[in-house]
């Protein structure tokens, strides 16, 4: 979980109690604006049709009593419409849900009512600076600053906005090396996995892509162009067949 | 073991697995005839799995399968309880003043926020009136003359339309409890938005209050506030606690990395919030319903002060034996 060096993708590592790490895909300030403004519009529709229903209403029971009920449903709509959501079976608002973004806790299990409560009411905050529209120029530069792409709401909640179903990468695993070549050094986990994913998606690439990859791992390989990333190649093929005959059996 | 011989051992209870999670999943009454109780064991060895997977190195696509095996079982396993009633009481009874009471400090400081600023500026009218004038403005004059002007009783009259005092009660919830919550927020600039909020509410009821004694009708004024006086203004300040709770933790994180020190103020300040909603609510309640009715002004100074004394007596006693251990 406390990984301070950059990493190459958006992954986030989390160890559950069963043991296990689970990787979660951190969702960035762009696909939240965009669930946003969804949710902006169905919001907006939504006060539509309660206004105009109310205002039929209002004929039967008086105009009064109909603005008051109005002053009740835009208080509910500006404050608590993301946190009824998100408290709910699917974590996510409309708007996210329809990008494919959910809400979690930075351990990865769903809301308490006291988070979606806290995101959502210090949302006012990250909403700043106001010009005729919330900005969210706060919350942005929270995300942009943070590991997990938290705004100020999230970081008090404990919180983070993720992937709801993960999307494949693509992959085309290139012809299998002959040789294996065991590891010269020991390898993070990440590294090792970095690896392997080099070997299974090289056959998205040309050749030329595939070596200019590679040589960004020459002090592993030892070796630039085409032998460098033979060598690669033969050493991710040692990691996933060959190392682990030796640990077994 | 290899991936396919892997994939082709598990691949059955995999797909066993996936079935149940979707039945789970869509909750409702397909969800109650699903076995639901083999999921703990199933989502232990579907862990498993995905340990050995990571371990062998079996590559991305199986990873990333497997991963969202698992994170699908956790969000069900782990779905938080539905808040009961006994919870709800147990706030009431025991979890709220605690709260209050355990935030002592913060009470005292959001107070003199408040009612210094009030008092000052409502006593300065009686020497000069031009302050108070300069900081309600001609609006703000002329709305307090409506209401307050005469002896007529012209709040009583504004609302004898019917609907006019739930229409007034949509209004103070929508606009008291609404600052609140801003008062709440604010806290995370560093208190500073908190303070604001007191400190112009201070000021403004202040010279509310100083305009009317001296250029209205006071007693209008002060039988019509008299009644919501205790839960609004209580209220107001236990959000400002709420929010000066945040603000601390970022000026004085203690021995907390600061991110870390604003969770755990995020959580000790739930409860305050969450109170200083139901009492702003209660206020909007008493204000709609009771404090404009045309009543004898005894009656309606006696209920605000009745009002004072139950808070009093609540901050100070309820849950005290079990609350405060805790």
């Amino acid at each position: 979980m406390n990984t301070a060096e950059p990493k190459l993708d958006t992954l986030q590592a989390v160890e559950l109690a069963e043991g296990v790490e689970i990787r979660l895909r951190m969702a960035g300030p762009m696909l939240r604006m965009a669930a946003y403004l969804i949710d902006c519009v169905i919001k907006f529709v939504g006060m539509m049709v309660v206004f105009i229903v109310l205002m039929l209403a209002g004929m039967a029971v008086g105009d009064r009593v109909m603005w008051g009920m109005m002053a009740l449903v835009a208080f509910f709509a500006e404050w608590f419409y993301p946190m009824v959501f998100e408290v709910g079976k699917r974590g996510a608002t409309p708007g996210k849900r329809m990008v494919g973004l959910r809400v979690v806790q930075v351990t990865g299990s769903p809301l308490t009512l006291g988070q979606a409560f806290v995101r959502n009411i210090l949302r006012w905050v990250d909403a700043l600076p106001l010009m005729v529209w919330p900005t969210y120029g706060v919350g942005m530069v929270s995300c942009l600053a943070t590991r997990r792409f938290q705004r100020l709401g999230d970081l008090a909640a404990g919180t983070v906005v993720i992937y709801d179903r993960q999307p494949l990468l693509p992959v085309l695993i290139a012809p299998p090396p002959i040789t294996a070549v065991p590891l010269p050094v020991g390898l993070t986990s990440d590294e090792t996995r970095t690896l392997v994913l080099f070997r299974e998606r090289a056959g998205l690439w040309s050749a030329g892509r595939r070596q200019e990859i590679g040589e960004q791992a020459e002090c592993l390989s030892g070796a630039r162009g085409a032998e460098g990333v033979s060598r690669l190649m033969a050493m991710a093929h040692w990691v996933q067949e060959k190392k682990q005959g030796t640990l077994k059996r | 073991m290899t991936l396919g011989d892997f994939e082709a051992r598990n691949r059955e209870r995999w797909a066993e697995y996936e079935r149940l999670l979707e039945k789970l999943e869509k909750g409702g009454k397909v969800a109650r005839a699903a076995d639901a109780s083999s999921l703990p064991r199933r989502f232990r060895e579907l862990c498993i799995d995905l340990s050995l997977a990571e371990f062998r190195m079996y590559g991305e696509r199986m990873s990333a399968k497997l991963n969202e095996l698992v994170i699908r079982g956790y969000e069900i396993l782990y779905r938080q309880r539905r808040v009961g009633l006994d919870r709800v009481v147990r706030f009431l009874a025991v979890g709220f003043p605690a709260a209050v009471r355990r935030e002592w400090r913060l009470f005292w400081l959001c107070s003199a926020v408040f009612w210094l600023p009030f008092f000052v500026v409502m006593l300065s009218a009686g020497h000069d009136i031009q302050w108070v004038q300069s900081i309600l403005g001609a609006d703000g004059m002329a709305g307090m003359d409506s209401m307050y002007g005469g002896r007529e009783q012209q709040i009583e009259h504004l609302r004898d339309q019917y609907g006019a005092n739930f229409m007034m009660f949509g209004h103070y919830i929508h606009n008291n409890v609404g600052i609140d919550l801003r008062t709440f927020a604010g806290g995370l600039a560093a208190g500073v938005g908190t303070l604001f909020y007191l400190l112009f509410n201070g000021i403004y009821l202040g010279a509310a209050a100083g305009y009317v004694n001296e250029a209205c009708d006071p007693e209008s004024f002060w039988t019509f506030v008299s009644g919501h006086s205790s839960y609004e203004l209580l209220g107001m300040v236990v959000s400002g606690m709420a929010g000066m709770r945040l603000g601390l933790a970022l000026l004085n994180p203690g021995r907390l990395p600061r991110v870390r020190a604003l969770t755990e103020a995020a959580k000790s300040a739930l409860p305050l919030i969450y109170g200083a909603m139901l009492l702003t609510t209660l206020a909007a309640v008493v204000e709609a319903f009771w404090s404009a009715r045309f009543l004898p002004s005894g009656l309606k100074y006696g209920v605000g002060i009745a009002g004072w004394m139950l808070h009093v007596a609540y901050f100070l006693l309820a849950g005290r034996r079990v609350g405060d251990a805790a």
